[in-house]
């Protein structure tokens, strides 16, 4: 619709947009990147309605200059900027009938659609993966602090970077204040809550949690939280059956009081493969979000919960000695590998003030585990645990905080690590840094 | 340590073409033009594909003149298709063409799961065998019942008639053709009156091209049901109506004739 090479001049902007190429499009419209102004301009991304789509969504302005004004709850969206009408347009009637759109920042490089994730076309660790997942639930948790709600949470909308497990929620034109009506889409299937689907409720924040609920499943195990035995039972999934399956009788594929939806052994293997790999807590929280919370959206799993117990899995984090695989089960009892089935014994931990974190290379210590009140947070870590580089089995912790730490040793001397230097963990019983003490126990 | 090597479940989603290669396409370059609109739409339906994991999208084609055959034979992942072009001359066995796509919808060599198949009837005039009797025996199939079935007329000869009847019956909920829309008060389910669910009239090369890109980008994420959803398509979705797949908006096209550039008119 809009044609790459051109220059455009839009009302609400000062300066000309110029196309540079289209990233994509759907049934709602298509999105370029664009570049503001001359060369060396910044480059967004622009997302241009079909006016067809326009005529079904007539709030759809009013929504997005009210996220515009909002801004953007949290670093992990790409959120409105500004709105964007072809010029001349100065009437709400004649932009419909042209078109219109808005600019929001372009996805930077390294960021992959979750559903490449989904379909397997993405290399990932699974501590990635976790916290992609807890950046999912920090986002949603953001949004819904601001009174919003998400409305159309689906695979296509999320993107990962899979070094870092940092995300992106994108296609923001559909939240809404909570429990506003209006709006043209309700939602996918798949991540619509059984309310929302059979038309009896309007998408909401609670309908969000479902769906975050959904999202996170599928990040995590790469299946749909209700294919088991029942979608076997659909020769056709269609619209029909979709209604069937994911909103007239839902049934968790693990839901642990009614089995008539277990995986296939054949047809859903990334279930029965994933799923256990994950803590009890975690699993729960889906127990609960796909049981209780079907019917009831007051018992579905919290942002803040999420959060929470994603971040502990997260401490939980060890790695085989056997075949190097991430492991996740209570680290306070023995459990087996998931991967190789070699016994794990008790690791040794990092005892602080408001956590216990698993010693293992690529675990983290947190501000959020010395204190308390802190709200749980992946981003600024206070220390991680690292493999000594030529001395296999030895393991390190790099001081990542700005002040120097006291580690004392097991004899009674101490040593000083400064920021961004490594101290031998062998040795060691006790951190003492600027934020507080921590003990390590064998 | 990773993820381990595993990926969302899918189903086979079987893309179909029934293309008119009777004389008269011939005339005015269409049987080009559609053997160009095809070629040319498949990256986009690759794309598509790549979008939505849980279906796995396979193309055929039957070509029907004096006798109907298939020109693809076996369902090819989109992603590995090569368009070989289509040859008009003959006449317009559509009736048989029917009855060949019956008996790969039965089941065998149906396989018992998949999404709903989509068939695109592409045509320029009117069936000159048994229409009837091939019809009968493609919807008397469950799997052709469940389909998307869309038809697009080339040129103003094709029967519209046969068309709709290959499509299913139209429905009180589409508006009548030049209807304004809200003038019944109601949202309309495709604005502007015009609904994939008739048979779509392709008058040039342009036209038909925005079609067949259309049926299989937008008609196929439909079917595959990972596209969003909008409020009020899915009252309804019986079995036999043919409103189990909710149909996205078709492109905006050439009512205006200043958008068209196209002089070629059929």
């Amino acid at each position: 619709m809009l044609a790459p090479g051109s220059t455009l001049r839009f009302d609400g902007l000062p300066e000309p947009l110029t196309i540079l190429r289209r990233l994509g499009g759907g049934s709602q419209g298509q999105v370029y990147a664009v570049r503001v102004g001359g060369d060396g301009g910044e480059e967004l991304a622009l997302k241009w309605f079909h006016p067809g789509f326009l005529h079904r969504d007539p709030g759809l302005a009013e929504r997005l200059q009210e996220s515009i004004r909002r801004g953007s709850p949290s670093g992990d969206f790409l959120w409105p900027l500004a709105l964007v009408r072809p010029p001349q347009a100065a009437e709400a009637q004649a932009a419909k009938a042209q078109g219109w759109g808005y600019l929001m920042p372009l996805r930077p490089a390294g960021y992959r659609s979750a559903v490449d994730h989904a379909a397997g076309r993405l290399s990932i660790s699974l501590q990635n993966v976790l916290r992609g997942a807890f950046h999912l639930a920090s986002g949603f948790h953001a949004l819904h602090s601001l009174g919003f709600c998400y409305k159309d949470v689906s695979l296509g909308n999320v993107f990962l970077d899979p070094a870092s497990g940092r995300i992106l929620i994108g296609d923001n034109d559909n939240v809404d204040v909570s429990g506003r009506a209006g709006g043209a889409v309700i939602g996918t299937w798949g991540f619509m809550a059984p309310e929302v689907a059979l038309g009896l409720a309007r998408p909401d924040g609670a309908s969000d949690l479902f769906s975050l609920a959904a999202l996170l499943f599928q990040l995590l195990t790469r299946h749909d939280p209700f294919k088991g035995a029942l979608e076997l039972a659909i020769p056709c999934l269609d619209l029909p059956g979709r209604r069937r399956l994911y909103a007239e009788d839902p049934v968790f594929v693990f839901d642990p009081l009614d089995g008539r939806n277990r995986p296939d052994p054949i047809e859903h293997g990334s279930a029965l493969l994933t799923w256990p790999i994950y803590p009890r807590p975690l699993q729960e929280h889906f127990e609960r979000s796909f049981g209780p919370g079907l019917r009831d959206p007051s018992r579905r799993t919290l942002t803040g919960q999420w959060r929470q117990t994603l971040a502990a899995s997260l401490d939980q984090r060890r790695l085989c000695p056997s075949c190097g695989e991430e492991n996740f089960a209570d680290p306070a009892a023995t459990s087996l590998c998931w991967a190789c089935a070699s016994v794990l014994k008790p690791p040794p931990r990092l005892v602080a003030p408001a956590g216990v974190i698993s010693v293992a290379a690529g675990n983290e210590l947190h501000r959020h585990h010395l204190d308390p009140l802190a709200a749980e947070s992946l981003d600024h870590p206070l220390a991680r645990v690292e493999a000594h580089p030529r001395r296999p089995g030895l393991l390190g912790l790099r001081n990542l905080s700005s002040h120097p730490w006291t580690l004392v040793l097991s004899g009674g001397d101490t040593v000083t690590v400064a920021p961004g230097e490594t101290g031998n963990l062998a040795t060691v019983t006790q951190l003492c840094g600027a934020a507080g003490r921590v003990l390590i126990q064998a | 340590m990773a993820f381990p090597n595993v990926r969302l479940a899918s189903r086979p989603l079987h893309f179909i073409y029934l293309c008119d290669c009777s004389g008269s396409m011939e005339a005015q370059g269409k049987i080009q033009s559609l053997n160009q609109a095809i070629r040319q739409s498949l990256p986009s339906m690759a794309a598509v594909a790549r979008d939505n994991p849980e279906a796995r999208v396979l193309v055929r084609a039957l070509r029907f003149a004096d006798r109907a055959a298939w020109h693809i034979a076996t369902p090819t992942p989109v992603e590995e298709l090569h368009w070989v072009d289509l040859q008009a001359g003959g006449v317009t066995a559509l009736g048989e063409a029917l009855e060949l796509l019956a008996a790969e919808l039965r089941s065998p060599p149906m396989e018992q799961r998949a999404l709903p198949p989509v068939l695109v009837l592409i045509s320029d005039g009117q069936p000159t065998d048994d229409f009837e009797a091939g019809l009968a025996t493609l919807l008397a199939e469950p799997w052709a019942r469940k389909a998307v079935r869309l038809a697009i007329a080339m040129g103003h000869d094709a029967d519209g008639e046969v068309l709709q009847r290959f499509i299913g019956p139209g429905s009180g909920r589409d508006l009548p053709a030049g209807e304004v829309p809200g003038g019944s008060g109601e949202m309309p389910r495709h604005p502007l009156g015009r609904s994939p669910r008739r048979p779509l009239q392709a008058s040039n090369a342009t036209t038909l091209a925005r079609y067949i890109q259309w049926a299989s980008t937008a008609v196929v994420g439909a079917a595959s049901t990972s596209a969003s959803q909008i409020g009020g398509d899915f009252e309804g979705g019986d079995d036999e109506g043919g409103y189990n797949v909710p149909l996205p908006d078709l492109p905006p096209t050439e009512l205006d004739p200043i958008d068209d550039p196209d002089p070629l008119k059929w």
